[in-house]
């Protein structure tokens, strides 16, 4: 969590707002239906639709990359330090690949390395957040002491030592090893959050009407949190991006791997801006900074969702 | 007072399990130090001999004895703030290391986290004002596509334009060669003029975490009853963003600045790297990279004492600004 | 604040110069007058330097090499020796070593060297063994002197250990005897008998200036030489290297022409010679790496040419398999040896020696007696990015013989105790390069090395056992005259070459970048008298070689 910008704490929904229950409501119309409407809720939001659109392309990229790729990302076939021409659209590297296609097929390791570590850190957050945000006393004390003990424990020198003792170094290490770091900061805020909706009417008047704990914290308080839940993966698959393209960068990740982290990895190893070959460096960084944009503005989009005040004037 | 009494047992416990598992932690790692000393030489297109690994175990006096042992010794030299000398750094001390790094680390990054927090906060309030407006959309897109570069990345392409292409700034270091530390005005403004494409970096990365934080922040405190009630009162519309929305808009950023605070070591390893800059954060790859337990030791205390001081003073905080939290 | 702007505004102007004219910025102003200013890529500063001075420390700044002399250096490349501190030495039996001590040489607080001070040098490392880096009390069992001769008595016939015994820096006793730990001391006011002294010492940058009372001063050029810190990030370093701020620096370039000559062709010059050589370590421990004819078919597989261009650029060549690192060391190649021990890739000739191992082509696959394909898991420090680049090559051209091959790319530390423990299958490190060819042969296939698995060998961890090569070894370790030496050696190369102990790849390069800006006379490959590395006696041999232009 230490290498990557701070986490936005995400919006505080007012919970007075006539929010709509979340998806366990037994009123609620299909979860299908449920996303139908969200998505075209996040369609209305202007910089959600850039988001989706970006993302879209990514995903599509990253599907479509034997397709797309006009030669093997990882075939040594070609002159070294080419710069940028017909053959190899973004020149080569020293070794002689095609930068073209490693930046057409990293795009599937660094969208896997977000959504998966993003997903998976999100879904240990949530559960430590909340149960300790709802249950003051002993448990809270315990949860909040390990989540503080991964709050403190530096993030990066962590990764480090994880990605230097787990000996089998692969695309999935990183996605571990970044979703075990990066979750402490969404269960602080998830907690910090539950703690005050604990207290609040529609809560308290549960808990008089004698709803079980799982009952309350999952039927009350999380549809309450959508958003922070949901800008909880999106913080957690951004600094999942970031950290991945930072322990390539480093060579702790696999060098074996073609990702967009370690093209930039091997660029700095070739020194690729001395060579003259500066896409090797800019396209890269480009491409791993607009998919980390794209997570951010579908979560504007998603705030809006659940949050009207949020949302855009049309 | 209750509350602040099981901050502080808490606060006590947190400490001792991180400096427990920083015990650990670097005691997992498979190859010993004399290893990685070893790898120093091999890289360097030395051949190592047998005899060269026997003298550098001499050298190094790595630490013999069962883990129970290691970790009593480990505690008393917390506790006497002794933590030997380094295998990376042999003729000096390991405070003395550190206590070299340290002030590189505070200022170039303490400054700018919280240079970053400041404008970001103020950009973000008032783009939560303007909720809808040019301002608004111009400030958090903008902030957000800045927010996306990798800072490593951001720092390796400002680093190659200003310092190598156009020589406008240094290549390396955080003061010129032959310069010697000091409080004297010439050194300070090398030391500044060193430190200026480091600080963009950093500061440009992390404003927009500050001003979207706000801006949504502020947005949702603009709804609340007593923000409304407040406007029907006859309060002008600046008096109320500035004095009762945005203080209670504050609240979740300063959560959040207590913990980038403490994390401000932590984050200074690539940004440090690509400068070269002669901080912590480059210290900290150094160690872990040649196992050197007690400086890793040592860095990871500094770290957590740091992080825990920081979270412990945001609760303390946070009782204050939102009573609620005080009734638990 | 004024001053503060004053500064920037200068510095601004300075840059706008250094724009103008690249090589004439980086120079450091010349204080030195006469001779001018050397200046020299230093050491890593990892983030800040730490001052020391102790010759035997191992984190000594490279400065030390200047300011402390031992007896001789035996050249990198050839292994032929120049003299310092000793004017001559002579093998009177194959167990004793005299060395003729150089007269008139006074260190540099003005006291006299005397044959004493070799004496106490050695008797030194032997009360404080973490100085003993080369362990030359495992060797020699006594050292003592007698008018200008000092005698060394080795405890077995070891006639080219002499060349660890002649690179020990020599310190004074006058003031290292009452030193409380030499060990440990960081010797911050070193006294040498070197052409140089320390002058200051900053955490990025420390210099030194000319001894004047250097016994061979006049072949000393520079007055002053500066070293300035490196960066701890490689690519930095590069960007440093390429701007033009040193007359000597050590830096792998890619396409080194554009990104270094090019940028001042009048002055910038590199060689890469070659330094040492990268080979395929298997484990003979494990089968079917001991099977002698798995491990020739192996070596015939390889296309070496390509690899080398994959892993350095094509700036080097194949390796000879004879273990010789040419052309260096042709002096010592057995003529008899095929195409100088160059193997070529002979697809059918590897299919040959595979069979012969029991191993032969089933639908694209090395299939064994077993009925199981043969695998190969290639170990090596992720970081070394020209070994990644090699193996990587292996593993394509392995696959084209039906071996199923994947590499493993740890740290360092964990790469190292892996193969010392000899739980690796197949690893790529490093062969030779000291310029001699016992201590490269002795170091990668002595039998006294081959330590069970799992107990640690830093050296021939493939575990090479060969009675025919442990004899060879014990001749050429007696033998003083060179028809002796010459047959032995030849025996080695031999055994390298048909046995195949390590399936040797490419030469490894010393990187060397000059600038003729200041000085001239730099090693080259038409003038080859030490290879450009300036972290280690190279230092020495080359500031009493250059000239000021």
């Amino acid at each position: 969590m230490s290498i990557v910008t701070p986490v936005p704490p995400p919006t505080l929904p007012g919970a007075e707002v006539e929010i709509p229950r979340g998806p366990a409501g037994p009123r609620l119309p299909g979860p299908l239906l449920f996303l139908g409407r969200a998505l075209r809720t996040l369609w209305s939001n202007g910089k959600a639709r850039i988001g989706l659109v970006i993302l879209a392309i990514d995903v599509l990229v990253a599907i479509l990359a034997p397709l797309l790729a006009p030669h093997s990302p990882t075939a040594t076939s070609f002159t070294p330090y080419q710069s940028p021409n017909a053959t190899n659209w973004f020149g080569t590297t020293g070794n002689g690949q095609d930068v073209f296609s490693q930046m057409i097929y990293g795009a599937r390791i660094s969208l896997l390395v977000g959504i998966v570590a993003g997903a998976v850190a999100t879904f240990v957050a949530v559960t430590i957040g909340l149960i300790a945000g709802y249950r003051p006393g002993i448990i809270d004390e315990v949860l909040s002491f390990i989540t503080n003990l991964a709050l403190v424990i530096p993030g990066l020198p962590l990764m480090f030592i994880l990605a230097a003792y787990l000996t089998s170094r692969s695309v999935w290490t990183i996605v571990l090893v970044v979703a075990f770091t990066s979750w402490a900061t969404g269960a602080r805020v998830i907690r910090s959050q539950a703690s005050t909706l604990r207290t609040r009417e529609f809560v308290t008047s549960a808990q008089f009407s004698g709803e079980r704990l799982f009952r309350v914290v999952f039927r009350e308080i999380l549809p309450n949190m959508t958003s922070l839940v949901a800008g909880s993966f999106f913080a957690a698959a951004t600094a999942a991006v970031m950290a991945e393209a930072s322990l390539e960068f480093l060579g702790l990740g696999d060098p074996n791997t073609v990702s967009w982290g370690t093209i930039l990895y091997y660029a700095q190893q070739q020194n690729a801006l001395l060579t003259g070959q500066w896409l090797m460096v800019f396209a890269p960084g480009l491409a791993i900074a607009l998919l980390a944009l794209s997570f951010t503005l579908v979560n504007f989009g998603v705030d809006a969702l659940s949050n009207p005040r949020l949302r855009e004037k049309s | 007072m209750r509350y602040v009494g099981r901050k502080a047992a808490l606060f006590v416990i947190t400490l001792w399990g991180a400096i427990t598992l920083n015990f650990l932690l670097p005691r997992l790692m498979p190859g010993s130090p004399v290893d990685a000393a070893l790898g120093k030489l091999a890289s360097s297109g030395v051949v190592i001999t047998n005899a060269q690994r026997q003298a550098v175990e001499i050298q190094l006096g790595v630490p013999h004895g069962s883990l129970v042992s290691q970790y009593g010794q480990y505690l008393n030299s917390i506790v006497h703030l002794n933590f030997g000398s380094s295998y990376s750094f042999p003729s000096e001390t390991v405070a003395q290391t550190i206590g070299k790094a340290a002030p590189w680390t505070l200022a170039l990054i303490g400054v700018t986290t919280i240079v970053a927090f400041i404008i970001g906060t103020l950009l973000g309030v008032y783009a939560g004002w303007r909720r809808g407006k040019t301002a608004d959309t111009t400030v958090t897109l903008g902030a957000t596509f800045f927010a996306a570069f990798p800072p490593f990345w951001l720092g390796l392409l400002l680093l190659f334009v200003f310092a190598f292409k156009y020589s406008v700034f240094p290549i390396k270091g955080g003061y010129s060669p032959g310069a010697t530390p000091g409080l004297s005005p010439s050194f300070l403004a090398d030391a500044v003029y060193h430190s200026i494409i480091p600080a963009v970096t950093l500061a440009v990365t992390t404003l927009s975490g500050w001003v979207f934080g706000m801006r949504n922040n502020m947005i949702n405190t603009l709804g609340e009853d007593y923000v409304t009630f407040a406007e029907a009162n006859g309060l002008r519309t600046r008096t109320v963003a500035l004095l009762y929305a945005a203080r209670n808009a504050l609240l979740p950023n300063v959560t959040a600045f207590g913990l980038s605070l403490g994390a401000v070591v932590g984050g200074s390893v690539l940004v440090e790297g690509v400068f070269s800059y002669p901080g912590l954060g480059n210290l900290l790859y150094i160690a872990v990279s040649n196992h050197d337990f007690p400086l890793m030791q040592a860095l990871f205390l500094v770290i957590t004492v740091s992080m825990l001081v920081a979270i412990f003073i945001v609760d303390l905080i946070y009782v204050r600004l939102d009573p609620r939290v005080r009734q638990a | 604040m004024r001053r503060a702007f004053d500064f920037r505004m200068t510095t601004l102007s300075l840059a706008a110069v250094c724009l103008v004219g690249m090589a004439a910025c980086g120079t450091s102003p010349n204080t030195g007058g006469g001779g001018g200013t050397l200046t020299i890529q230093g050491d890593a500063g990892n983030p800040t330097l730490v001052e020391n001075f102790n010759p035997f420390a191992g984190s000594q700044l490279h400065g030390t090499f200047l300011i402390y002399e031992p007896l001789q250096i035996p050249s990198p490349v050839d292994g032929s020796y120049t003299s310092f501190l000793a004017t001559g030495s002579k093998f009177t039996d194959p167990k004793t070593l005299v060395y003729t001590i150089r007269q008139g040489v006074k260190w540099s607080d003005g006291k006299d060297f005397t044959p004493a001070d070799v004496v106490f040098t050695f008797n030194l490392l032997k009360k404080n063994a973490a100085l003993d880096t080369k362990g030359v009390w495992q060797q020699i069992t006594g050292v003592s002197a007698s008018g200008n001769d000092v005698t060394i008595n080795f405890s077995a016939a070891n006639v080219p250990f002499a060349l660890s015994i002649a690179q020990t820096p020599i310190v004074p006793q006058h003031l290292w005897s009452s030193m409380a730990d030499p060990a440990k001391d960081p010797n911050t006011h070193p006294v040498g008998t070197g052409p140089f002294m320390l002058d200051s010492f900053a955490p990025t940058q420390y210099s030194l200036k000319k001894n004047s009372s250097y016994w061979q001063a006049d072949k000393v050029a520079p007055s002053e030489v500066l070293f300035p810190a490196q960066a701890s990030n490689q690519s930095t370093n590069q960007l440093d290297v390429v701007s033009g701020k040193f007359d000597w620096s050590y830096n792998f370039l890619p396409d080194v022409k554009t990104t270094f000559v090019n940028r001042d062709p009048a002055h910038n010059q590199y060689w890469f010679p070659p330094g040492g050589t990268i080979g395929l370590y298997l484990n003979l421990t494990k089968a079917p790496y001991s099977d002698v004819n798995f491990r020739k078919g192996l070596s015939m597989s390889l296309n070496r040419t390509t690899i080398a261009t994959k892993a350095v650029n094509g700036y080097l060549d194949q390796a000879s398999m004879s273990g010789l690192i040419l052309p260096n060391l042709k002096k010592w190649l057995d003529p008899s040896l095929p195409n100088q021990g160059l193997v070529a890739q002979d697809p059918s000739g590897a299919q040959a020696a595979f069979a012969q191992a029991g191993y032969t082509m089933q639908g694209g696959k090395l299939v064994g007696r077993n009925g199981k394909q043969a695998t190969m898991t290639i170990v090596m420090p992720g970081n070394f990015s020209d070994w990644v680049a090699a193996a990587k090559e292996v593993v394509q051209e392995v696959a084209a013989v039906g071996i199923a091959a994947t590499l493993d790319l740890p740290q360092y530390a964990q790469y190292s105790q892996g193969i010392q423990a000899g739980t690796f299958d197949a690893a790529i490190g490093g062969y030779g390069g000291s310029g001699d060819p016992y201590t490269d042969f002795s170091l990668a296939l002595s039998s006294t090395f081959a330590a069970p698995v799992n107990t640690p060998s830093a050296n021939n961890f493939e575990r090479f056992k060969d009675p025919a090569v442990d004899q060879a070894l014990t001749t050429l370790a007696s033998a003083t005259d060179s028809s002796a030496q010459t047959q032995a050696t030849y025996a080695l190369e031999q055994e390298m070459y048909n046995k195949v102990p390590i399936v040797l790849m490419y030469y490894g390069g010393s990187w060397g970048l000059f600038s003729t800006a200041h000085f001239t006379g730099w090693p080259s490959a038409s003038n080859p008298y030490t290879l450009p590395t300036n972290y280690n006696n190279s230092l020495l041999t080359v500031v009493t070689h250059i000239t000021k232009k």
